[in-house]
């Protein structure tokens, strides 16, 4: 998602770098776990709702779940740019694609499930919780992301000599990688432009 | 030692106390998610994930509180415009169908 890690970086360097949290304390589960049904609920909803509409809404409730989550886990950034993209931008281009088509009203509420592909699915899930007990817990300092001498640590020393930015997300957007989020910009633009000349419009307005 | 680390009874903090009140305020969040999800008019659903939207910057804020990180208001903050946009924008769409902005 381009749009999104430009956002990231444009949020980036408004808040401070989050430092890796400590490992998360048991008592604090009940947050983690209600969010978690929390989240689980609407995406079921959005999947299974027959209106379009109504799926858009509830979509809407699910982005507010993900951003309290992602705020829980101490990823501002991210929540921030999970506002601004899903609950914000998605919402509104949805609705502006609904607007353009047609929207047909359905008597049932919610679509029929296809047991066959809920098993394959649920099958796939299963296999891939079972990989879950090698992950590191979360603020782990010894989880190989954090604690890697060659890329993680190298990066969080050598960032502010190297570039001057306090930041090492900011500086890891937009100096290392500069010409890769330049990329990206290109992409966004041409994307805009796309949409303009799909539109029949002159500018954005 | 902030007045989040502050004891109040049998070893859990105020900072415990604010987590379990946002776990609380999630929980009522699913409860409102009934009405989003059941309708049966879309004036329903707008006016649930309004609330939604509200449970969440309460959520949001205090969580900046419990865990002592003053910059996650700001996403409350941004949660609170972003609420009344959505709002607004689901409201146009079913009273005049073309009109979202």
């Amino acid at each position: 998602m381009t749009g999104t890690s430009l956002l990231a970086a444009a949020a980036g360097n408004l808040l401070p770098t989050v430092t890796p949290a400590a490992p998360v304390p048991a008592q604090v589960t009940a947050v983690e776990g209600s969010l978690l049904a929390f989240v689980v609920l609407t995406a079921l909803a959005t999947a299974l709702a027959r209106d379009v509409l109504a799926a858009v809404i509830v979509f809407g409730a699910y982005s507010l779940g993900m951003a309290a989550l992602y705020t829980f886990y101490r990823a501002p950034d991210v929540a921030l740019t999970e506002a601004a993209i899903s609950a914000g931008v998605t919402t509104v281009l949805l609705l502006l694609t609904l607007a353009k088509t047609t929207r047909i009203d359905h008597d049932v509420a919610f679509e029929s499930v296809n047991v066959p592909a809920v098993g394959a699915v649920g099958l796939l899930f299963g296999g891939l919780l079972l990989t879950m007990g090698d992950v590191p817990a979360v603020g782990s300092p010894d989880a190989p992301v954090w604690s890697n001498p060659d890329v993680t640590q190298w990066y969080l020393s050598e960032s502010y000599a190297q570039t001057g930015v306090d930041n090492t997300v900011m500086a890891v957007l937009a100096a290392f990688r500069g010409f890769d989020t330049f990329g990206e910009a290109v992409v966004v633009f041409a994307g805009g432009i796309a949409a303009l000349i799909v539109l029949h419009r002159e500018v954005f307005a | 030692m902030t007045l989040v680390d502050a004891t109040v009874v049998a070893g859990y903090t105020v900072g415990d106390f604010l987590l379990l009140a946002a776990a609380g305020f999630v929980v009522l969040a699913i409860g409102m998610l009934y009405r989003a999800v059941k309708g049966p008019t879309m004036q329903d659903r707008v006016l649930a994930v309004n609330v939604l939207g509200t449970n969440t910057v309460v959520i949001l804020a205090i969580l900046a509180a419990a865990l002592s990180e003053p910059t996650f208001l700001d996403i409350a903050l941004v949660y609170a415009l972003l609420n009344f946009l959505m709002a607004i924008a689901i409201s146009k769409f079913t009273v005049e169908r073309g009109g979202v902005l």
